[in-house]
């Protein structure tokens, strides 16, 4: 069955007054229906904005998606109409964002919030909402839901805000939810409910989950697939485990070694990723690691970031992993 | 289920909220009943007074304060007090119908502006720099020659220059809202730009522009008063406070307090809307909405 989202190639540059900053550079991945799967990578890699060109909600007329396909359900989002587009939003797709406590506007009430989208996709009336409405409440396990629907966002808490966020992103029930850091913003107990309603629902209606994120802990545990990311690019992709135990590339192996283990003695050291990403404006030539790589070989200046298959249905774009070598391979 | 229901807050609105804040502000409470009791004396002032506005006794011409009259009377024997307050009907009157024009043309063009953005936006925001750098009371005067002398027109001629302040706050509180998180999560959602503008961006700016528009008011009234006393304003015989103290100043040795007592109005008024603005700013500072 052809995958519910495929990005192919998907290109998106932003024009500052220094140069071309090529935020996301060339990355394809494919979704299939009921499938979550993980966008990862360090602050600045480009994960959000790459989301945010699938529904084209880029933040300023200098950010431009340049190249590239997005085919939803066949249909190339990045030729619909803004009609269409509008369609999409909220009803095939929809978004919840980082911060919880921004994310809603503060001058209406929750209940109004959600059945704005019902009234916006499912041509309900506002009186015909109220029931969905609290039946959505109920379902993001928000209690007493006939008498919060009437409070405003500030009298609700970080985590609360969440749930209602999650609240109206499954309103229309769409094919795919894009969840962009959803638990960054909240503490750690609240973050394992979110991830865990997130992840029940998800299944109940089928729908499909990009979880945008730089916790591995989550990516672990949530995710069926991984599509790791640096400076723009996607350097390493395949099924959530074998990423896990078999790194493909140093960049990967880098993140899992700077995590904290219970398996490993108290005293094992964590091991930093050297060094800094690349300056954006001025990107270096082939593989975008290779400055703050300890293996390197002189082939990786001239790397295209092509491919290779490590284990099976898990990809590469490091040299040495061309090569058939992986020194990092320890974890 | 009891302590849930005893912890959670009481349901108040945003505006509810806001209420509350300033019947906490004494100053802005006091300049509210001012307002109030000024308003109210001047709807019910035929029905009070004994005067009439034109009612002219020329036996009791330029009395001091007395029983009778407690503001005295003017130069052709009219009760000062009674006029007061028929003044204080077009003071009223110009300093609130006045600010609905300006909200009518300032709110909109300001919206509009922020919302377009790009070439548009600048070409409007320049045209309103325009009109802020020419000076107000030579506007007034040149649109007053213009719209001709009727009351209506006044109000017209104060709103058409007064706009220009509202249309710039409500472009700038537009400008930093779209920034928000909300306005992305709401286009995330499939809302339009209008819909995005009517519905999530103009509920939110209104706080800072209804505070605006009773900094304003004092302005206006100030304006009628100014136009009224060098002959452009209201035409006698009906009163005014600024052709009050026209009236009173050719006999200002005689009956100073005919300037005074108009004067000191005009100063209650406006101090009363300043007192006024300043509460509603506290209670709709959006930092204490939490």
């Amino acid at each position: 069955m052809a995958p519910l989202l495929k990005v192919d190639d998907l290109a998106t540059y932003f024009y500052t007054q220094g140069g071309v900053v090529k935020a996301v550079d060339g990355i394809s991945y494919e979704v299939a229906r009921g499938e979550t799967i993980a966008l990862m990578g360090e602050s600045g890699c480009g994960k959000t904005i790459s989301a945010l060109s699938i529904l084209r909600l880029l933040p300023a007329s200098q950010v431009k998606i340049v190249a590239g396909q997005v085919l939803f359900d066949g249909v190339d989002l990045l030729k619909a109409s803004k009609k269409e587009m509008r369609k999409v939003r909220g009803g095939n797709i929809s978004m919840i964002f980082q911060e919880p406590m921004t994310s809603l506007n503060p001058v209406l009430t929750i209940g109004r919030q959600i059945s704005e989208v019902l009234e916006l996709h499912q041509n309900m009336k506002r009186r015909e909402t109220v029931q969905e409405v609290i039946r959505l409440l109920n379902l993001v396990g928000i209690p007493q839901a006939e008498r919060r629907m009437r409070d405003y966002p500030h009298h609700f808490s970080g985590g609360m805000r969440q749930r209602v966020m999650i609240a109206i992103a499954i309103s229309c029930r769409p094919k795919l939810i894009i969840a962009d850091e959803p638990t960054t913003a909240v503490d750690v107990t609240i973050q394992a409910q979110l991830l865990e309603l997130l992840r029940g629902i998800t299944r109940e209606l089928n729908t499909s989950l990009i979880l945008i994120t730089h916790n591995l802990g989550i990516v672990a545990r949530y995710a069926q697939r991984i599509y790791v990311m640096y400076a723009g690019r996607i350097v390493e992709h395949g099924p959530a485990q074998d990423v896990y135990r078999y790194p493909g590339h140093p960049y990967t192996a880098g993140l899992l070694a700077s995590v904290p283990r219970l398996d490993e003695p108290r005293k094992t050291r964590l091991t930093p990723v050297e060094g800094q990403p690349p300056d954006p404006l001025y990107p270096p030539p082939g593989c975008p690691f290779q400055p703050r790589c300890t293996y390197g070989v002189p082939q990786c200046q001239r790397s295209k970031g092509d491919f290779v298959e490590v284990t099976s249905g898990h990809y590469s774009s490091c040299c040495l992993a061309q090569n058939g070598v992986t020194p990092w391979e320890k974890t | 289920m009891a302590v849930v229901a005893s912890t959670s807050q009481p349901h108040h609105t945003l505006w509810g909220d806001a209420f509350i804040r300033l019947r906490r502000n004494r100053l802005a409470i006091a300049g509210g009943i001012v307002i109030l009791l000024i308003g109210l004396g001047a709807i019910f002032v035929p029905l009070i007074s004994p005067y009439g506005y034109a009612k002219q006794d020329l036996d009791a011409i330029l009395q001091g304060p007395s029983w009778g009259h407690p503001l005295g009377t003017d130069a052709l024997g009219r009760d000062v007090l009674t006029r007061l307050f028929y003044g204080a009907r077009i003071s009223l009157a110009v300093g609130l119908f006045a600010q609905a024009i300006v909200l009518a043309i300032g709110l909109p063009v300001g919206a509009f502006s922020a919302w377009v953005g790009g070439r548009v936006d600048n070409i409007i925001m320049r045209l309103v720099d325009v009109m802020y750098a020419f000076p107000d009371i030579l506007l007034i005067i040149l649109l007053r020659a213009i719209l001709g002398g009727t009351i209506y027109m006044m109000f017209l001629a104060i709103g058409l220059v007064a706009w220009v302040n509202v249309a710039r706050l409500s472009r700038g509180q537009i400008l930093s809202l779209k920034q928000q998180d909300f306005v992305t999560a709401a286009r995330a959602m499939g809302a339009s730009g209008h819909y995005i503008t009517l519905r999530h961006l103009l509920p939110n700016s209104l706080g800072p522009i209804i505070v605006a528009v009773t900094f304003n008011v004092p302005r206006a009234i100030f304006a009628e008063a100014a136009l009224s006393y060098i002959g452009i304003g209201i035409n006698p015989p009906t009163p005014s406070w600024g052709n009050m103290i026209r009236d009173g100043y050719d006999v200002i040795f005689a009956a100073p307090y005919l300037m005074i007592f108009p004067a000191i109005a005009i100063g209650i008024l406006m101090l009363a809307f300043t007192f006024l603005g300043d509460g509603l700013r506290d209670a709709l500072d959006p930092r204490l909405r939490r």
